[in-house]
């Protein structure tokens, strides 16, 4: 039978015995993780007729705002690789992963109300089911994606096949800053707002709707999230990683990040019910 | 097997009284956790109190345990302390098997999903497994029983389906320990009886309840020992007879204290006569304070006539918990007084059977004439009467019958 033995400072005690228990806890919630990300995907979609519609809209705005700009010479975009919608859609689709998904995920815990403090499970698993939205939304977008195909004649090179795989940093990076910021938030509500402020900004400081080139090259290339934006983009493109370099060491941070903040959530949650 | 599936060890837990304190020190701790360093646990910080505190007990495999209080007293925290919610901050809980919650009932229902999507997410949300759900869903949809609305969204559900829906899942957890919280006051009476028929059949099947609980009957009736909590502090742990008892005594005690004996002395009421004083005495004739139901009462009422009166009434009603009233009046019974002399008298009723439920009554005495409310005299509240169960009783009380064989058929 199963023991559970409470004390004070439990998870400090435990030590490092404490990682072989969260991956198990994990693997044991995966179902309710898969039933809460089906949940929100229902609840969000359900009742807007224009609900899957949105998704493919949503994305024209900002695109053509800038394919306005960009011919009308207010703003300098420079040469990409591929016709320009196409370009920004991508970067958009992969920039929103990240951004739609730190949002929910900051909201998570807060959100889910008073299941929190009345029913003991892995609270982890709700920012996990957080990512279902802008999982869903991205999923959209490919359909788009592939339809410019088609409509600008452009041949993705075959390594777009490992575009999924390149993905994945950027989505362990957006669950390891959902895990922390659902915390604060926590206890300090107005952390959501605080973080869809900073990542709006944050768009603009990130080579999503334009590239690397020009006056703004250094903040890009200082930029963290940018070898995870421009990665996937030039395998569709390319073939080829432009700056595998800044890849491997942008991937490497995100999974560091990840695991810590994982671990973090994991000493930490259990103080989040009393202060809810 | 004697082996405890919960033991408490003097656990506490403390929270901060208001929000500041509470961001404050929530920084603070989990900072410091995350630092590896401990947080401070045991002492009290500025703006801070024990909602628990010192509480000890264990539960043995098939015991039920209530835990009565007033609100506020900490019962709800001590139960997610069980549940693994809150953690303590002094001493230790273990709790040994599955455990599953009436406590929220409802958790993660979502309005926008049809109820028999919300029974996966809820069951998941539980701890059960998909084909758990699959093995179990025609038994809970049975025990639910709100027909066609299973395939509804939630949002169109009234309240009373809702707690039928929620509860129908929680209950079929299957856990070895089940901790209730209050949960019943939703949902209509039938429902409710379902609901603690199931609960009793789960105990007999050998599953462990903790019951968290105002209703005294129901603790009567689901526990057989209890632990009575004021302000965080472990009042008494033992029998349920005699924890509810002591919860009462206390509850009225502290209204007693408000209520101030109304001898009216001089208020307006007309002063042809004077209750002087109101004795309860056994078969006897001892006076006494306590008494079984179903024993036999006398209640003595001395009073002064001063003038004489023309038809008077005599009433005495006791008042139990939850504002029930049994009552005592001459004008009932078609007694009549007339003709009482001037000076002190002395009326004796006599209840030959007194078949009241187990409670801590406070009891009234009247005087009227004529009618019931020409009062002369009255005081209110300011007698005791302690009623205990009736031996080799169950429920309220114990009927008086006569058993006999009518009938036999000899085919």
């Amino acid at each position: 039978m199963e023991e559970n033995v409470y004390f004070p400072n439990k998870h400090l005690k435990l030590g490092v015995r404490i990682w072989p228990r969260m991956f198990r806890d994990l693997i044991r919630s995966r179902e309710l993780i898969w039933r809460l990300f089906l949940r929100n995907l229902a609840a969000k979609y359900k009742q807007a007729v224009l609900g899957y519609l949105w998704a493919f809209i949503m994305p024209f705005i900002p695109i053509g705002t800038f394919m306005f700009l960009n011919r009308a010479g207010i703003v300098n975009i420079g040469s990409t690789d591929m016709p320009y919608a196409l370009f920004a859609l991508i970067g958009l689709s992969i920039w929103q992963l990240f951004s739609v998904g730190i949002i929910s995920g900051t909201n998570s815990i807060v959100s889910a109300g008073s299941v929190v403090s009345r029913i003991n499970f892995p609270r982890e698993v709700l920012v996990f089911a957080s990512m279902a939205e802008s999982i869903f939304e991205f999923l959209t977008k490919s359909v788009l994606i592939v339809l410019f195909f088609f409509a600008f004649k452009f041949r993705p090179s075959w390594c777009t096949v490992f575009f999924p795989l390149a993905l994945i940093p950027i989505l362990i990076l957006t669950l390891g800053l959902s895990l922390l910021l659902s915390l604060i938030n926590g206890v300090l509500r107005d952390t959501a707002n605080v973080v869809s402020l900073l990542v709006t900004f944050l768009m603009f400081l990130t080579p999503v709707l334009y590239p690397i080139s020009g006056a703004k090259a250094l903040i890009f290339k200082l930029n963290p999230i940018s070898p995870l934006i421009t990665a996937p983009r030039d395998l569709i493109a390319h073939g080829c990683i432009k700056d595998p370099a800044g890849f491997v060491v942008a991937t490497v941070l995100s999974f560091v990040l990840f695991f810590v903040a994982w671990r973090i959530f994991y000493i930490a949650e259990t103080k989040i019910p009393e202060r809810l | 097997m004697t082996e405890p599936v919960i033991k408490v060890e003097k656990a506490s837990k403390k929270f901060s009284k208001g929000l500041q304190h509470t961001m404050l020190y929530g920084v603070k701790d989990i900072t410091r956790n995350i630092m590896g360093r401990e947080a401070i646990t045991d002492k009290i910080r500025k703006g801070e109190f024990w909602a628990v505190e010192d509480v000890s007990f264990t539960l043995k495999k098939g015991e039920s345990l209530g835990i009565i209080g007033p609100n506020g007293s900490g019962k709800t925290t001590l139960l997610k302390m069980l549940n693994g919610i809150f953690m303590p901050d002094k001493g230790r809980i273990s709790v040994k098997g599955r455990v599953g919650a009436l406590i929220q009932v409802g958790a993660g229902f979502h309005p926008m999903l049809t109820g028999r999507e919300n029974v996966y997410v809820n069951g998941a949300i539980l701890g059960m497994r998909k084909k758990e759900i699959d093995k179990k869903f025609d038994s809970i949809v049975d025990f639910a029983d709100i027909g066609d609305f299973l395939d509804a969204p939630v949002r169109h559900y009234s309240s009373g389906m809702y707690v039928r829906l929620g509860f129908a899942v929680a209950v079929h957890c299957d856990p070895d320990i089940m901790l209730v919280d209050e949960i019943l006051a939703v949902g209509d009476r039938e429902f409710a009886i379902k609901c603690y028929q199931k609960m009793h059949q789960i105990r007999k099947s050998g599953v462990s309840i903790v019951l968290v609980s105002h209703n005294e009957y129901v603790i009567r009736e689901q526990t057989s020992n209890c632990l009575y909590l004021r302000n965080g502090k472990p009042e008494f742990l033992g029998s349920s007879e005699e924890g509810i008892s002591r919860y009462i005594r206390d509850g009225i005690e502290s209204r007693r204290r408000e209520i101030v004996p109304e001898r009216q002395e001089d208020s307006g009421i007309k002063k042809g006569a004077q209750l002087v004083l109101a004795r309860f005495l056994d078969r006897d004739s001892n006076e006494i304070t306590f008494i079984e139901s179903g024993q036999e009462l006398n209640i003595d009422i001395e009073c002064i006539m001063r003038e004489k009166l023309n038809k008077p009434i005599f009433g005495v009603n006791f008042y139990g918990l939850g504002g029930l009233m049994y009552c005592a009046n001459s004008y009932y019974e078609n007694m009549s007084f007339e003709g009482l002399p001037s000076g002190k008298v002395k009326i004796r009723i006599n209840i030959p059977e007194f078949h009241l439920p187990a409670d801590n009554y406070l009891c009234s005495v009247v005087l009227a004439d004529e009618s019931a409310d020409n009062l002369i005299d009255w005081h209110n509240m300011a007698y005791k009467l302690v009623v205990g169960r009736a031996k080799n009783a169950r429920g309220l009380i114990k009927l008086p019958t006569k058993w006999e064989v009518k009938e036999v058929d000899d085919a």
